[in-house]
């Protein structure tokens, strides 16, 4: 297990490691630089003391080496455009917003998501079935861009039921967090409900039965049990979306997240606070996946125990 | 056995009718034909069919309809809602949102599904490989070995950050949009393809036609691809949306193709400034258009893989 | 006359389909006394299998159904009975062990809790006299170790060893009837004979009567007292299974019983096949099913269902051959059996 557990590890370090060089070599390959904007209004000197002061002026490997030595010890660097101000700073004041917009979406897409799944599975063919899917496929159709316009404009400005946008109280979190959660509670319900059709059409399910217990704990202990391992495996590219969401959604709303710096840093090219947030993004979306193939594993008693003796 | 003229005409003994035995009462379809017939029952999916099919006309007859180019300003015209002379309204620039919507619809496709096709090439070739070289020798399986820690890494890459990445880097026009599409869109069907092939390798028909002295390109063509097929054809319904979803999402953030070109991601991204001053057009038409292909492609790509799996066959 | 213990009476039972409604079952008839074993026989798709859900109301609905006839258990119509009542003589009364051990266990339930799932229910114990009584039933079913086992997996068993637990299952609530649904079918010879034992003696322990479903007329030897042979959904021949074995009375089981090779016969022997298939059950054949591929078929076979005629010792076939307008039966007997 620790041998498996070990290679993980590694793994992860590597693909961390290739993201990070990937993103600083495209950051400077850029044929632009971030002071083109201010070239015209400042003098010569001021421009070649801010390159000095960022190290645009030393040779790339130089500065590549830098930046590793930096992120080992965990420091991003400061940001080009907000004079004064760290990337770690920019990171940890966006981090609670996004982490919880995050956060909320997923509870969100699982619970709506799971649960759909079962009544549609259950009700196979039926009215309830095809309500689920017409949703789910409802999900997958309209991205969080232009779902989040439509609930601002529906929720909040003509039924003035939430805040048009920004941050603050859990009533502004509601709108951005279903924006976030529509498309994932659709992917989930889709596979939830192909795993349970599948599990209730196995074998031990008419074992169950002919054991005489009732349906309804028959769909629970032996149907959901066993149906909802094979979603969990499909957790980490649905948080790898849902990162991705968080854009949109932080930009729409105007909340105050990483997302939102990670869009500007873009907009200003200003490069470390790109290369530290999409690190970061990596950073946590890797972990994560990492995370839930251990939980997976500790799950599925087939894995748990042939491992141990393995 | 002499018959005695006393029996009863109803017990004479029958001469046996093997042929009679053997006769299959039901027709057998060939396997494409029931995959058709499948396919073509479902309503959902030929409802996504008929859009897609629809879309593809208009995105080629559209912007003929009407006499307005995609770029035609008229500061006049600003803003106009829905009416006889603007089918879809105007821009906050005046022009035409019906011919822009369908020049727009030009571009989205076209991005979609041109990076997509790469996908696709790029995809079974380095799939097809790494599954027809596994198990052929140590070389064979180093090779394989090798392509999958590559398929493996860059699967761990979060795939619209790689795409947002590139664009930053590069200019931005429909020619490098494609490009950083299929730069790691290519890796999902790569891993369908090696696994169906490593699949079917294995399966006891292909023994079977060996022992029965085909060769392997015989093989390869008449069961190995035509097997692969169906997984490539449903990956492709869905590589298709997916290409076109991170086109809009590029021009969400600016990064996609460049005024006065415009694709359905761009006019989207227009429509953000006037969401509340309620000129609803500016942004539901190209919001109704990225939808409807969405779900188009996907209820296709979902009919066409129910109608493909094995399991659920009558 | 004494009860039956299970009496299975004009049973139908209707699938629909794409195609149209199969009709699986047309009219099964049989018997099954207390303590006795009863085989079911047939070839894939006869509808022994059909015949054997239905008893307990196992077969799903939709695509399938009961369309007439009964089932009786101890007096009882269990066919009619409603949901929650059935669910009280599934387990209790009935136990039923199904064909494929890999797959008839859930892989995430320890074993020992799927054993006693339906005793707790039933009885409402306590957790500890659960597992005693899980632990019980591994040992009564011959698994070395049930104090570790009981508290294992299913994947950590081999084939011959789920088996033994899906019996355990059937048994868990001592019932009265046990169904087997061809339970030695996907098990190795050796395997086979064990499980085979274990039933025999279980059976003689507990008084257990036993329906077992299987292709394998060894089987059948081996373990059952009285036999039914079923084609295309409906039962062709009844009786022990010496009667049935030394004497048979339908051209099926005679094509049966010759087509098994024989220890005494040469190498060179070839084995006799019955030509043929079964027909489509979408639109059985008006007459008897079989006709199409008996060697002694007549006009009357292809237009009427040959009637059930009773011979000694509860022997029964359906055969059209039997009756007195027929061509000497015993011509034909010696020259079926010479063949």
């Amino acid at each position: 297990m620790s041998n498996y557990l070990l290679k993980r590890v590694l793994m992860m370090f590597l693909t961390l490691w290739i993201i990070v060089t990937l993103t600083f070599s495209l950051m400077h390959a850029i044929p632009g630089n971030p002071f083109a904007s201010e070239s015209d209004q400042l003098p010569e000197q001021i421009l070649a003391n801010l390159r000095a002061k960022y190290h645009l002026d030393e040779p790339l490997p130089v500065q590549y080496f830098m930046y590793l030595k930096n992120l080992v010890s965990l420091d991003l660097g400061p940001s080009i455009k907000s004079d004064s101000r760290n990337v770690n700073d920019m990171i940890a004041d966006g981090f609670s917003a996004s982490a919880w917009l995050g956060g909320q979406a997923i509870v969100i897409a699982l619970i709506f998501g799971v649960l759909f799944g079962i009544i549609a599975a259950l009700n196979r063919n039926r009215a309830l079935d095809y309500i689920a899917m017409a949703l789910a496929v409802l999900g997958v159709a309209v991205p969080s861009f232009i779902l989040a316009p439509l609930l601002i404009n529906y929720l909040a400005i003509k039924l003035p039921l939430f805040p048009v946008a920004t941050w603050g109280t859990w009533m502004h979190t509601v709108l951005p967090s279903l924006a976030l959660a529509f498309g994932p509670i659709a992917i989930i319900t889709r596979y939830m409900r192909a795993s349970m059709i599948e599990v209730m059409n196995q074998n031990y399910i008419r074992t169950a039965e002919a054991k005489g217990i009732p349906t309804v704990l028959i769909v629970i202990k032996h149907g959901i049990r066993n149906a909802i391992l094979p979603v969990v495996t499909f957790l980490g590219p649905l948080i790898a979306s849902l990162i991705t969401g968080t854009f949109v959604v932080e930009k729409i709303f105007a909340i105050p997240g990483i997302g939102k710096y990670f869009v500007d840093g873009i907009f200003n090219r200003d490069y470390p606070v790109i290369l530290g947030t999409t690190i970061f993004y990596s950073a946590i979306l890797i972990v994560t996946i990492f995370l839930i193939d251990i939980a997976y594993s500790l799950i599925d008693p087939r894995i748990r125990l042939t491992k141990k003796e393995g | 056995m002499e018959m005695d003229q006393r029996i009863d005409p109803l017990f004479r003994p029958l001469t046996k009718d093997n042929q009679a035995a053997q006769v299959i009462t039901r027709p057998s379809l060939s396997n494409w034909q029931q995959v058709i017939r499948k396919l073509v029952k479902n309503k959902l999916a030929m409802l996504g069919l008929f859009i897609i099919l629809f879309l593809v006309v208009m995105a080629l007859i559209g912007p003929l309809l009407v006499p307005y180019s995609h770029s035609d300003q008229s500061l006049l015209d600003r803003n106009k809602e829905i009416s006889a002379e603007h089918w879809f309204g105007t821009d906050e620039l005046g022009r035409d949102m019906f011919a822009r919507t369908w020049s727009g619809a030009r571009i989205s496709l076209t991005i979609g599904v041109v990076a997509a096709l790469i996908d696709l090439v790029i995809g079974v070739t380095v799939g097809g490989i790494a599954g027809y070289m596994s198990g052929r020798g140590k070389k064979g399986d180093r090779i394989d070995n090798l392509i999958m820690r590559v398929i493996e890494i860059l699967y761990g890459l979060p795939y619209l950050l790689v795409v947002i990445l590139l664009m930053v880097v590069m200019e931005p026009g429909i020619l490098t949009i494609i490009i950083a599409l299929s730069a790691t869109g290519w890796v999902g069907m790569a891993r369908l393809v090696r696994g169906q092939i490593l699949q079917l390798k294995n399966q006891e028909f292909i023994m079977a036609a060996q022992v029965l002295g085909a060769k392997f390109s015989r093989i390869l063509l008449k069961h190995l691809i035509p097997n692969t097929f169906g997984v490539i054809i449903v990956n492709l319904t869905f590589t298709i949306p997916s290409a076109i979803f991170a086109e809009s999402f590029l021009s969400f953030l600016g990064l996609g193709v460049q005024a006065p070109a415009a694709s359905w991601g761009t006019m989207t991204n227009d429509a953000m400034g006037v969401i509340l001053t309620g000129d609803w057009w500016r942004l539901f038409f190209p919001g109704l258009m990225i939808s409807l292909t969405m779900f188009a492609f996907n209820v296709f790509g979902d009919g066409l893989q129910d109608a493909l799996d094995p399991r659920l066959r009558d | 006359m004494k009860e039956h213990l299970l009496s299975i009476e004009n049973l139908k039972v209707n699938f629909k389909t794409y195609g149209g409604e199969v009709q699986a079952v047309r009219g099964v008839t049989f018997h099954v006394e207390k303590g006795e074993t009863v085989a079911i026989v047939g070839e894939s798709g006869c509808g022994k299998s059909v015949t054997a859900q239905a008893i307990m109301g196992l077969i799903p609905n939709p695509p399938g159904r009961i369309v007439d006839g009964k089932v009786v258990f101890e007096g009882t119509e269990i066919s009619k009975l409603p949901k929650k009542e059935l669910l009280g003589i599934r387990g209790t009364q009935i136990g039923m062990v199904f064909q494929d051990p890999m797959t008839a266990l859930n892989p995430t339930m320890k074993v020992g809790a799927q054993i006693v799932e339906g005793f707790v229910r039933s009885q409402k114990v306590s957790r500890e006299e659960a597992k005693k009584r899980a632990i019980e039933m591994l040992r009564l079913v011959g698994i070395p170790d049930p104090e570790q086992r009981v508290d294992q997996y299913p994947h950590q068993f081999s084939g011959g060893m789920r088996q033994r637990v899906v019996i355990a299952i059937a048994l868990a609530c001592n019932p009265k009837l046990v169904i087997a649904d061809e339970p030695t079918t996907a098990l190795d010879v050796t395997i086979q004979a064990q499980i085979l034992d274990l039933l025999k003696q279980l059976q003689e322990e507990q008084e257990l009567a036993v329906v077992i479903i299987t292709h394998d007329l060894g089987v059948v030897a081996e373990i059952a007292h009285r036999m039914v042979v079923m084609y295309a959904g409906m039962v062709v021949e009844t009786g022990t299974v010496e009667e049935v074995f030394a004497n048979p009375r339908h051209p099926y089981t005679w094509g049966l019983m010759r087509s098994l090779p024989r220890l005494d016969e040469s190498e060179k022997q070839r084995l006799i096949p019955i030509e043929g298939a079964p027909p489509d059950l979408f639109n059985p054949p008006v007459g008897c099913a079989f006709a199409a591929r008996c060697d002694f078929a007549m006009e009357i076979c292809k237009q009427q269902m040959p009637p059930t005629k009773t011979f000694d010792k509860g022997h029964e076939a359906a055969c059209w051959l039997h009756d007195e307008r027929a061509p000497r039966i015993d011509e034909l007997v010696a020259a079926g059996r010479q063949d």
